[in-house]
Parts: C-alpha cells; structure tokens; sequence
C-alpha cells in the first residue's frame, strides 16, 4: 500500500537580513574568522565532541572545510570564500572579515541595497584602478635576481599561521625551504611560455622541523624488507621506466553482477598470474630496469622480476602518479595486454635514503621540475597546519611569479586604501556623483561605510587591546599600547608600521583609526629604497589579496541585495 | 549538520586547566622511583597495573578536544623516542599553571606566547654546556668490567659470575654443537645483592659514620632508618644517588655538594659500563639485559666483520623482547637467536631436529589457504562446479595441505617461519613429516634470519624456489628453565638460532604477571636510552642538573630583564611592529619566572618522588637554596659542574672501591629530553592561543542536553 502525503508549501521570507537570527549568526561567523587573524589570532579547535581528531587551526582553508553552516546567507558567504581559497590559497580570512564588515556597516547606514550596491562597486574599481596603477604606494615590485622579497613573503605567510608553532630559527628554516622548493619547479631552459613543475610535500610526522629538508626529485616510501633486496648495478647512464596505474594485484577485474561458473581444476587467479608472468617476461625482454605500479604486484611477480635484476616499487599511490608520467616520460599503462615501447621513460638514477625511521626510494629524474618538500613537525595537528601553510606560501610564489609585485602587509595596504578612498571620494566627488546618479551625503556615507570597514579589518589584527593609529603622511597602520600616555611619547612607544616598512622616528603625525579624522592624500609613491631596505618587511601576495577584495565585496553586494528567502520545505 | 562553538577563553582557561588535571594524575611517574597505578574498569571489573604515562593514558577516557591533543603529543613523543613521556607529561601540567597564572597577572596572551617560546629556546641553548661527549665505548668492550660489576659494590660479594649460593639462581652455561660455543653462552642475571640485608647494614654504617663526623642532627637517626629502607633500591638513582642523599640528611643545604674542593673537570664519557650506568636511572635490572644484550650483538658483529672496518652500531631493531610471566624476575636473561614458544605436541620433532642444521622458509603473510596478499579482492561471484560425476573427496583445504607439505619435502625444509597465522591443520601435518612451522613471528626476527640463513621471504609457499631456502638454523629447548618452576601446560619454549644470525633475544620474567606489561616497557625504555645516547654521541649530566640550570638561567634573564628595562629584546616577538613588542621589556620577567617555576615543580617533585624529603616543600625550600648559590655565583652552568666534581671526590673515596665514584655519574639523553620539553610546551602555548572549540555535526538536542550554556550556533 502506498501512501501519498500533500508537499507542504514552500516556505517564503523577506528582507532576510533583518532578521535576529541571521544578524546573530553572522555575527558569530565574523566573530570567528575575526579572532583567528593575523600572526597573533586566536587558534579554533575543530573537532565532533565524540573523540575524532582534533584540528587546531587558524587557517581560513581548514575552517572553511570543517564549518557546517545552515542559513543561505551564511552558505553564500562560506561558498564564495571557499572559492577563493581555493583558487588563491592565501587571504580566505581577509575576504571573510572584510565582506562580514561590509555587509554591518551597510545595514546600519540604511540607505536603499541598490545605492549602497552601486557606490560600492564604484568605490571597488577605484580601489583596484589604484593598486594596480604606477602610482600605488603600497605595492612593492619584485626583483627576481634576489631572494630578499620572496622571503619576506614566505615569512610573512608562515608567521601568520600561529598553530604550526614555529619557532623563529624555524620559520626560517622552512621559508628558505620553501623557496628552494619553489625554485626547483622552475625549468631551466624557458621557451615562450614556462610550465612549471610540482613541489610535493612528504610527511615525517614526530621529527623536529629543523630535520626538514628539500630533495629534487621524487621520494616513494618503502619497506625494510625491500631495502634489503638491494639496488642493482646501473647498466647505463639511465635508468628504463615502466609505470602501471593498472593494478597488478593478481585480482580478477570486475567481473560485473551475476555468478562466474567456472569448472572444477580451473583456476582463475592462476590465469591472471600466468598473464602477470607473460607481462614480467615482455618488461624483461623489453630491458626495463624500473618497474611502479600504482597499486599492488603480485607478490609472484615481484619475485620474478627481483630474480631478473628489476626493481619493483609497488603501492605508489595516485597522488605520486602524475609526477612520476612527467618526471620519467612514460605513460601509465592501464592495461595487462602487451604493452607499447612508446609507454616507456627513464630516470637518470635511483638510490635510497633514510629521514627518521622512514626508508625511501629516491628518484632522480634526467630533468627536474619536481622536488620533494620532507616537511617534518612535532604532532599531527601542527604538522597539518604546517602542510596547508607550506601549501599556501607555494601557491603565493607561483601567483607572484606571474604577477610579479606585492602588496605591504600588516595592515598596512588596508589603511592606506581607506586613505586613498576617502581622500578621492572628498577632493573629486563630481565625476562619481554624475556617473552613479546620487547625491552628496549618500555618497559620503558609503565612503565611510567602504573605509571603515577595510579599517576595521586591519584593527582585527590587534587581539590584545591595543589601539590602532594611523600616521596622516603614508597612511600606515601603526600599534600602540592601550592608555598610553600623551602623545609626546608616540615616537618612542610606537617602533614600526604595521608593515616594517616606516619607524616613528621620522616626524609623523598620528591618529586613533576610528576617529575621525580630515581626509588626507597619502603619499604615493614608495620611496626607491624601500624595495631594498628592509629586511623583514610584512608583505602579501598581491594577486590573492586583489581576487579577495573583489569577492568580498562582491559577495557583501550579492547579500545585500537578497530581499527573499525561499525554503523548499518538502 | 549544525555547528556550534563554544568560547572558552574568559580569565580561567578552561583548556589549560583541563591539561593541568589530566597531567596530574601522571606526576608519580616522575623520577627513578614510579608508583603504580591501578586502573580499574567498573563496567567489566577488569583492572590494569599500570606506570607509565604511555599505558596511563591509554586508560584513561580522554574525548575531550584538550585530552585528544595530549594524548596525541604523548603519542608522537613515544612513537618517535620510546622515552621522556613522563618528562611530557608532567611539563605539560606545571607549565599549564604557569600559563594560566600569566593569565591571572593580565599578561596577553601573545606576550605568554612568544616570551614562554623563547625562553625555552634560550634554556636548550645553554644546557648545551652540561652536554658530555660519548665515544670510543667500545674500545673498552673486551676487558672484564660489566655492567654487573657496580651493582656488586659490596666487597664481600664477587663479580657477576660469582653468583652467591643464597640468591638461589641458575648459572648455566648451555654449549650447542656445530654452533661457536662463545655465541651461545646464555647469560643469566645476576642476583640483586643491593637488596641483601648484610650490604644494606655496611651501607648504614657508612652513613651513620658521616653524619656524626658532620653537625649532630637530633632527628637524624630515627630518620635515617626509614629513609634508608625507602630508597634501598635507589642506590644508584639517577636523580640523588645515597651519597647526596646522605648529605641531605645532615646538612639541609646539600645539594650535590661534598666536602673536599674540586676544581671542575671537563666530562666525557668513553666506558660503555659507566655510560649504561648512568642512564639506567635506578633501574638495573633492566640496564644489565641491555648491556648484555650488546655485548652479545658487539660479539657477533666482531665475528662476522674479522678485522671490523665498520664502526659498530647498536642496532636496537634487531633486539627482541620475549615475555615468560610467572617466573621469578631472576630468570630474565639474554641469548642471542630467537626464543619462542611452541606446542607441548612437537617435542619429539624438536628431539629429532636439534643435532642438525635445518633449511628454513620465510612466509611474509599468514600461511593459510585462504590468505591472499595485501591489496588482493577476491571476487565474490566465482562458483566452482563439478563437471563429470568423478567423486573428488579431498577439500580443497587439504589439498592445499598436501601441495604445501609437497614443495617442503621437495627442497628439504624442515622449518617454516610466518609472520601470520598458520593453519592448524597444517601445523599439525607438518609435524607428521618431521616439519616446524611457527606462526607470529616478528618482523625483524624474518628480516634477521633472511640475512643469516639466506632465506629470501615470499607470499606465498607456491613461490619457493632453491634460492628462497635458507640454511644452517639450528633448534633446541630453550632449557635454562626448569620445566617444574613453569606452569605451561601444554607449550614449551624452543631457541632458533643460525651462525652469525645478528638477533637477540631477551626473555623477561615476572612472577606477577600484572607487571609484565611494565617490566616489557622498562627494559624498552632503558634500551632507547641507550640507543640514542650512542647515536647521539652525547649524553647531558643527569640526576635534574640540566632542569636546575635552565631553572637558574630562567632566574638570571629574568633578573636581568628587571634591571635594565629598556633592552631592546624585540627579537623576542613574532610579530615586531606590534605594541607588544614594546611593552616586551615590562613583562617579560614575570612570564619568564613563570616559566621557571615550571622547572621548579618539576625538580622538587623529582627529588619528592625519591623519597628523599617529606614533603614537596622541603624539597623546594632546597631547590631554592640551591637556586640561590647557583645565581650568586654568575655561572649556573660551572656552579653544577663543580658540584659535580665535588661528590665523585666524595665519600666513597674512604670507602669501598675506587671505582665507584663515577656512580655519582648520572645521565640523560639529549635531543629526546629536549623534544619532550618543546612538546609540553608547544602543547601548552597551542591550548592557550585556543579562544574556541567549534564542534562540527551535532544536533541542537544533544548539545542541549549538556550544558547549553556558552554555546552559540551557526
């Protein structure tokens, strides 16, 4: 008997941001995201109350990943962060915080969504018309004959991730690795366009971090027992490849849904292994030297090749694959048939190494483009913070390379911006006003509403109670103990910009970031030396923080303009 | 789904205090002298002894997000180094309370983090000048000093052989045919002569004898008796070895401090007997199989290398414990080869087999019909028929059988080695054709006789070939047990052995069987020491030196930071354009006397658990003193050394034997102790920068149903 129950109707709400409970879980959610930012953020602990692992983390990837959010507002805005962590890695936080701020400040001005929207969206292309002009003074072009920069940009990534619990000597240790690494993927000889390699990351898990090394080349793990079978003797100067994505196992492939009959006396695994054995015999005479699978071989064939001198590396995984097809020059053969010369590549060498108690192939390709990043940390919770970060700064070398400048960092470039806009939006007003068709307060208005909430995210890096300043000539971010004293003393107490880039030693004046304060022109262009100067600046990878701008105010606007919610509740 | 999060970072941590009280359930552990624990299973009354923090936290129901996080970092601190859990743990706790005690004081926490960092790295940076050189102790490896030749420290009683007639031990020494006699010596433990009642009362004597030389104590005498009992065993303690004890008796302020000046000498350690003595930390009986167990391995490795080439390696892979519970601990021994136990049923095949060497296969999985290797699916879907009407009686079970038994009989092997399972049935076939077949066998036992025998390891019995045979294993009864002091009702144990087979077998006996589990984890524990000590070639001052220094050294920084307030010491912050950097100066002496208390904990907890102090008080009240002298006197580090070299001229020079003085030598393993210590504090430093737990995937109700209070919901 079947039952047929009525749908019920679809459930319809308007102007859903003003509603309670959205305003409190989104202030939840930028409560979140506004505690983990920066260098000196507050770690989240991820776990399901019911003894899972637990991740510490204060990344906006592995937060993103692990939040489970219910409202549709919320889902827009975790969505679109999502995207653009994943096609930017770097500056998730920064794209959630200032969208979240965005989003609070515009409810209160409450001016029309379509007003707000537009000016929004003008006030966006300025912001991006300028960082992308000559004239930006808070962008920093990158000279590749040096590493000073790329450094400070590794630096930088690393120190903002506080629960990989680096220490200084280690954060050095690993930015200069990661560079290697990075520098490692690049191919030699560039044609018109480079394709670069990969860094793979290996895990040691338990080591110290200083133990942490970079190899060219692949490493594959192995067992004691195979260390023991030896390497044979190198007949030529390369090594012959034969690499199988086809597993080797000895299993029947799928034999689909139904029964197999077979007959009494036949064996079915001992036809596979006798087609297995026929494959060993083609690699033999085909002179293979090397023999991957990405699955398993058959323990039999294993056997026979080891008897003829060829080394059989199984249970590679699929991670390894691709690397491996392009390292070598072989293409992964899929099939037990017999198999085409073409299929084979070669390495230039194969030796072994031992990094804590772990045994490895390593793989020394003719031409390296790929390298192995042996990344080691003290517990898992560290090391996966470590990995996603290494991850990261990789991606960020890899954007910089194709747009090669970087943006200061520390909060800086946010304050700056909000200088810039402020100043522009006061001293040119009329192109705006006739262009978008609103009128003066209006636009003043959203103006404050854009500045403060790129200000407020920088202050978001302060989770001690400091104050906030900002001096009135680069309009740079600055730190100061909270209830100083009078502001004859600034000089001494506040030591540098947000950024490293400025001491206060040099006759500035300064503001509390939320007063309000006289709209000034801050001075453009960086001063030549700048680029050279200084040791540790604080920087950002330009082309991520640009994308997350743009898609956090994007997506404030996307939610601003949502009049209705409607529920499909069946 | 529904997410919910929870902020836990008002003034209490509440993380930090969860660390704290799970760390304080392990602080018994600390130290040479280890109380155990019983743990009890109210659901199913089943109990475990327990003491050490790995088994502790085994037990223990650590669901929370702040426990998984400690039990992961203990974990990874055993899994990497075997050892300094204990160090872990307690660290863990007393620098909780030093983190939460910033808290109190209005530190940000950025400024605990980075001042608490730094300080540490700072700590391990000096304790480099306590670390003492190891090398060349094999040199000495042929002469006739054991490890056994301290612990006999009664000039009464012989050398290690010499074994007292009242200690009721076996001394045996079991020849083989065809084998080289001198790699069969089986070694048995000496008895405890510490614990005989008569060196017990010399060594009272002694002490008695000083102390009235010394201030008259009133006290003295009615304590010393009781102390004397409590720390019997801890004669060589590494923490507080008798003599200092002794002195603490007499003169509060004792320290490591002795009559007689010295000048501070510069250590180095190059006497494997001195090395394994001051690593063993009180616990002899499980260094002495050690020691033995490398000398069996330095034997073999001589052997085989004739004019050796090859520095030796301690190889501790190639080093197998084999646990006999229900016998007294006297019959723990080392042989080298592998020990194992096998049915009562193979004893006339074992007869058969033992005036012979046997050819031997290695099986790398389970020998059973079904066993197919890792990575193999069987299809589920494949059914046999029968075609013709031909009866076929045998199963295919048997039929496996018969295959198996006929390879064997075809290359003449009489001994099976699996590191799985093996078919009963089989087993039992087997020994109707005069074959052996031993199951569970370890992996490094497989990879020991691969070398030795020649044997290559397969998969599966189909792929033996002339070449995968191995030769020369020679089986016997494990006889140095006398089969009516066992209770095995039905098993016996037998020795596999092959020449030059570069394995050891130590066999470990308790009469109780409940403390199996923790002789096992000592013996493993004393053999890691070992094992890094040599790979290190380093070893640090033990007996708490290197914690007392980073304890002082942390009181001199910090009382530096006091006095010159201004320094520039940005390069203590992560972050240094932050107002914390400035504002560094200002509290960086409280986080680092913080710190330091930690370090404070730790050593009069050590010096409680000895049992030489009544209290934790008294034991700080003396750290404190110490503490004093070694700031006063500008160089903490040459203010132990010399402390150091005062007690070896101390005084057992009067006394018993010349060579006793470098008992006063205790030491620690380097970069273990050091990772443990950069664990506890990572962990630490990790759980104070948590504001919030976020708890992914649960409902509103089952959060409801506990305490709804501090949660908010996305």
């Amino acid at each position: 008997m079947s039952r047929f129950e009525a749908k019920k109707p679809s459930l319809c709400k308007s102007e859903p941001l003003t509603s309670e409970r959205v305003r409190a879980t989104l202030s939840v959610l930028k409560g979140i995201v506004t505690s983990c930012y920066g260098p000196l953020g507050r770690l989240k602990q991820l776990h399901n109350s019911l003894g899972g692992s637990v991740c510490t983390t204060s990344q906006s990837s592995a937060l993103l990943a692990n939040l489970s959010v219910t409202h549709p507002i919320l889902k827009i805005l975790t969505t679109s962060m999502q995207n653009h962590v994943s096609c930017f890695s770097d500056c998730g936080l920064f794209t959630a915080i200032l969208c979240c701020n965005l989003i609070e400040n515009a409810q209160r001005i409450g001016l029309t969504p379509s007003t707000v929207i537009k000016l929004n969206k003008h006030l966006l292309r300025l912001c991006i018309s300028y960082l992308k002009s000559e004239a930006c003074g808070c962008r920093i072009p990158v000279d590749f004959s040096s590493t000073q920069i790329l450094l400070c940009l590794v630096r930088s990534i690393l120190t903002s991730k506080p629960a990989s619990m680096l220490t200084r000597k280690e954060i050095d240790h690993i930015s200069t690795l990661i560079l290697r690494a990075f520098l490692l993927t690049i191919p030699e000889n560039t044609e018109d366009h480079i394709i670069l390699g990969e860094s793979i990351i290996v895990p040691l898990k338990g080591q110290r971090v200083i133990d942490s090394t970079v190899l060219p080349g692949i490493l594959i793990e192995m067992s004691e027992v195979q260390l023991m079978k030896g390497l044979p003797v190198k007949k030529s100067d390369s090594l012959k490849v034969a690499l199988f994505c086809a597993s080797l196992s000895g299993d029947l492939s799928d034999t689909g849904e139904g029964t197999v009959v077979v007959s009494y006396g036949v064996s079915l695994e001992n036809a596979v292994l006798d087609q297995l054995l026929n494959l060993g015999r083609q690699l033999v005479s085909d002179h293979v030297d090397l023999v991957m699978c990405q699955k398993v071989i058959h323990p039999s064939l294993k056997q026979f090749l080891s008897m003829h001198r060829v080394i059989a590396v199984d249970r590679v995984g699929v991670a390894l694959m691709e690397p491996l097809s392009k390292v070598t020059g072989s293409q992964p053969i899929g099939s037990l048939g017999s198999i085409s010369p073409s299929s084979y590549g070669s390495v230039k060498d194969l030796c072994t190494a031992k990094f804590g108690f772990k045994h490895f192939f390593h793989l020394i390709p003719n031409e390296a483009t790929v390298c192995s990043l042996l990344l080691c940390n003290r517990n898992d919770t560290a090391w996966d913070e470590l990995k996603l970060t290494c991850q990261t700064a990789l991606h960020v070398l890899q954007l910089t390379l194709k747009e090669p400048c970087v943006l200061l960092g520390g909060g800086c470039t946010e304050t700056h911006l909000a200088a810039y806009i402020r100043h522009k939006t006061c001293n040119e007003p009329e192109s705006i006003l006739k262009d978008e068709g609103c009128n003066q307060t209006e636009l003043h208005l959203i103006t404050e509403a854009f500045c403060s909430a790129l200000e407020s995210l920088a202050a978001s890096l302060e989770h001690d109670g400091g104050e906030i300043l900002t001096d009135m000539k680069y309009g740079h971010f600055w730190s100061l103990q909270a209830d100083s004293p009078s502001i004859v003393n600034w000089p001494d107490l506040l030591s540098r910009c947000g950024c490293g880039l400025y001491n206060s030693q040099e006759e500035l004046s300064w503001s509390f970031l939320r007063s309000t304060c006289h709209p000034f022109a801050p001075q453009t262009c960086l001063p030549h030396e700048a680029a050279g100067s200084a040791n540790y600046l604080t920087l950002d990878c330009f082309t991520a923080k640009l994308n997350g701008l743009q898609v956090a105010v994007e997506t404030a606007n996307l939610i601003l303009d949502l009049s209705y919610v409607i529920e499909d509740k069946n | 789904m529904v997410m919910a999060c929870r902020v836990m970072n008002e003034r209490r941590h509440m993380g930090l205090q969860q660390l704290a009280s799970f760390a304080e359930t392990g602080r018994t552990f600390l130290g040479p002298v280890k109380s155990s624990k019983f743990i009890i299973d109210e659901e199913r009354h089943e109990s475990v002894l327990i003491s050490s923090t790995v088994r502790l936290l085994e037990s223990l129901d650590l669901t929370s997000a702040v426990g998984q996080l400690l039990s992961e970092a203990v974990q990874a601190q055993n899994n990497t180094y075997r050892t300094g859990t204990n160090t872990l743990l307690f660290l863990v706790g007393a620098w909780s309370s030093a983190a939460e005690e910033c808290l109190h004081l209005g530190v940000p926490i950025s400024l605990i983090v980075s001042v608490m960092s730094e300080g540490l790295d700072s700590c391990i940076e000096e304790v480099v000048s306590l670390q003492v050189p190891v090398y060349n102790v094999f040199d000495h490896m042929d002469n006739t000093k054991t490890f056994s030749g301290f612990e006999t420290f009664s000039v009464s009683l012989g050398p290690f052989h010499q074994i007292p007639s009242d200690a009721g031990l076996i001394q045996k020494k079991h020849n083989l045919k065809d084998v080289a006699s001198q790699s069969l010596t089986i070694y048995n433990l000496s008895g405890r002569p510490v614990k005989s009642p008569k060196l017990f009362r010399h060594q009272a004597k002694v002490e008695v004898d000083k102390d009235t030389s010394q201030t008259p104590q009133t006290l003295k005498n009615s304590l010393l008796a009781d102390t004397c009992c409590r720390k019997s065993i801890l004669i060589h303690s590494r923490h507080f070895n008798r003599t200092d004890n002794n002195q603490q008796m007499s003169k509060p302020d004792g320290f490591l401090e002795q009559h007689g000046a010295a000048t501070p000498t510069t250590y180095r350690c190059n006497d494997l007997v001195e090395l394994e003595m001051g690593l063993s930390h009180g616990d002899h009986s499980s260094m002495k199989l050690v020691d033995d167990a490398i000398r069996l391995q330095y034997q073999n490795a001589s052997m085989q290398q004739g004019n050796r080439t090859m520095p030796f390696m301690f190889d501790i892979s190639r080093i197998f414990t084999y646990c006999l519970p229900g016998l007294p601990e006297a019959f723990s021994c080392v042989c080298p080869g592998y020990i194992t136990v096998t049915s009562i049923s193979s004893t006339t095949l074992i007869k058969e087999l033992q005036n012979q060497p046997v050819r031997v296969v290695l099986i790398e999985g389970d020998l059973t019909e079904n066993y197919r290797h890792l990575g193999f699916n069987k299809s589920a879907n494949i059914k046999t028929v029968l075609e013709n009407t031909k009866v076929q009686q045998d199963s295919s079970e048997e039929l496996w059988i018969t295959h198996v038994l006929q390879v064997l009989s075809k290359f003449n092997v009489n001994l099976v080695l699996a590191q799985g399972n093996v078919s009963d049935h089989l087993i039992e076939k087997c020994i109707h054709s005069k074959r052996l077949v031993i199951g569970s066998v370890n992996g490094n036992v497989m990879q020991a006789f691969a070398e030795a025998s020649g044997a290559v390891q397969v998969a599966y019995v189909t792929q033996v070939n002339e070449n995968c045979v191995g030769n020369g294993v020679h089986v016997t009864f494990w006889g140095s047990i006398p089969l009516d002091v066992v209770d095995m009702v039905d098993r016996m144990t037998i020795m596999l052995n092959t020449e030059g087979i570069n394995l050891v077998t130590v066999v470990l006996t308790s009469p109780v069987t409940a403390h199996m589990q923790a002789k096992e984890d000592r013996f493993w524990t004393c053999a890691y020491r070992l094992y890094y000590a040599l790979k290190e070639q380093k070893v640090f001052l033990g007996g708490g030196a290197v914690e007392f220094l980073c304890l002082s050294h942390l009181q001199i920084l910090a009382e530096q930071s006091l006095n010159k307030r201004n320094q520039v010491c940005s390069g203590w912050l992560r972050n240094t354009s932050s107002w914390l950097a400035s504002s560094l100066a200002l509290y960086r002496p409280t986080v680092l006397k913080c710190l330091a208390s930690g370090w404070h904990r730790y050593l009069s907890t050590l010096i409680y658990n000895t049992a030489s102090y009544s209290s934790e008080f008294e034991a700080s009240t003396f750290i404190q003193h110490h503490l004093r002298n070694a700031v006063d006197s500008g160089s903490p580090s040459s203010y132990i050394l010399n402390e150091y070299s005062k007690l070896n001229s101390g005084i057992f020079n009067s006394g018993i034997s010349n060579k006793l003085e470098q008992i006063a030598r205790v030491y620690d393993i380097v970069t273990p102790k050091i990772e443990a210590w950069r664990r506890a504090l990572d962990l630490v430093l990790l759980v104070l920068q948590t504001d919030s737990e976020i708890i992914t995937g649960l409902g509103h109700t089952q959060i409801n149903s506990q305490v709804s209070e501090g949660f908010l919901f996305l």
